[in-house]
């Protein structure tokens, strides 16, 4: 497992439980804030990452050049 | 209701009306234009699609700033969200989280590395300076309501009627800032289609998409609650309908303004909206 799929893995598990937390323990308004404001976003952004298709080896070379430095 | 569920809630509406009415937008646009165009959730299934699709990350890309930066605008959205429809809370946090949204576009334009982005960046600053004087509104509406508070002001306009007809041109002003975010409209210098996607070339596709969807569902509501107010879900439903579909015929029917004129049509237009609210404020 690389290192981005460990860490969105970590972030995702993170962020479901103190979503559910909230929802379920109902702590006081500025820690609901607080959980909504972080954890919504990182939820989703870590959901992101590990859902997308994920390429061959030898092409990811060639997907990370930039094609247009030295404009 | 828990509060968190309110919250939960309220993103996942903001996420669906939005990418629905986004769908909407690219409809009218594209049936003026007189093409089929695509289906209305288009904007919907493409979000899902790019969820599942392979994100390349540039070697220019300065991590982990440029994964950083996408959730910035998503953190903004939500946060939106929460002084909104959630709280009702006042206009000025609106006003931050505006602020904040422009210089997002700044630093996800330059995070990439692309030169698109990095030309979206700049423009990013252009914009800033016409909009933002736009959000004299604000002030306009402290001098008429007394109040920055969302709940104060529909209170307000219960008692006395839409802000939609005592200042016009507030309206206006804030109906500009509107345009200027929505796709293809004449303001939108930092997605030109002339920089490819502008600040979110190269970025993760379907997570900025979901943020875009709910800032366009907040403008409309923000623009619904402050000049009309008062409206139950099926009101708040049809205006933004209405305003979307405005926003499409003028998208469809302008091109994209170059830099200069864009700024200089929204500083004109944020002028004329200041000095005659002002003079009809005072007869």
């Amino acid at each position: 497992m690389d290192q981005l799929k460990a860490v969105s893995w970590f972030v995702f598990i993170i962020s479901v439980a103190s979503i559910l937390y909230a929802l379920i323990i109902n702590p006081p308004y500025w820690i609901v804030y607080a959980i909504s404001i972080v954890f919504i976003p990182l939820t989703i952004l870590s959901f992101g990452l590990l859902s997308m298709a994920k390429g061959k080896k030898e092409e990811e070379e060639d997907k990370r050049r930039e094609p247009f430095i030295g404009y | 209701m828990n509060l968190m569920a309110n919250i939960l809630l309220n993103v996942t509406i903001a996420f669906l009306v939005g990418s629905i009415l986004l769908g909407f937008q690219r409809k009218v646009m594209a049936r003026i234009q007189m093409r089929p165009g695509p289906p209305i959730i288009q904007h919907l299934l493409h979000t899902f699609k790019f969820f599942l699709k392979e994100s390349a990350f540039p070697k220019t890309a300065a991590m982990p700033f440029y994964i950083a930066i996408t959730a910035m605008l998503c953190v903004i959205w939500v946060a939106a969200v929460i002084v909104g429809p959630v709280t009702e809370g006042s206009l000025l946090l609106f006003f931050a989280i505006y602020a904040i949204h422009k210089i997002v576009e700044h630093n996800a334009g330059s995070s990439s590395g692309s030169p698109y982005g990095k030309l979206s960046c700049v423009r990013a600053v252009f914009s800033a300076a016409a909009e933002v004087p736009l959000f004299a509104v604000l002030i306009i509406i402290y001098l008429k309501t007394g109040t920055m508070i969302l709940s104060s002001i529909v209170t307000y306009q219960n008692q006395h009627g839409a802000l939609l007809l005592s200042i016009p041109l507030a309206a206006l002003m804030f109906f500009v800032l509107i345009l200027s975010k929505s796709p293809y409209s004449p303001f939108s210098i930092t997605k030109g289609k002339d920089i490819v996607s502008g600040y979110e070339t190269e970025h993760l596709r379907g997570y900025l998409m979901f943020s875009e969807s709910i800032s366009w569902y907040m403008l409309l509501w923000i623009f619904l609650t402050v000049f009309i107010g008062g409206l139950n879900p099926v009101g708040y439903l049809i205006g933004m309908v209405i305003i979307t579909a405005f926003v499409a015929f003028i998208n469809a029917l302008t091109p994209i303004l170059n830099p200069n004129h864009s700024v200089m049509t929204q500083v004109t237009l944020a002028f004329i909206g200041i000095v005659g609210s002002v003079i009809l404020l005072l007869y």
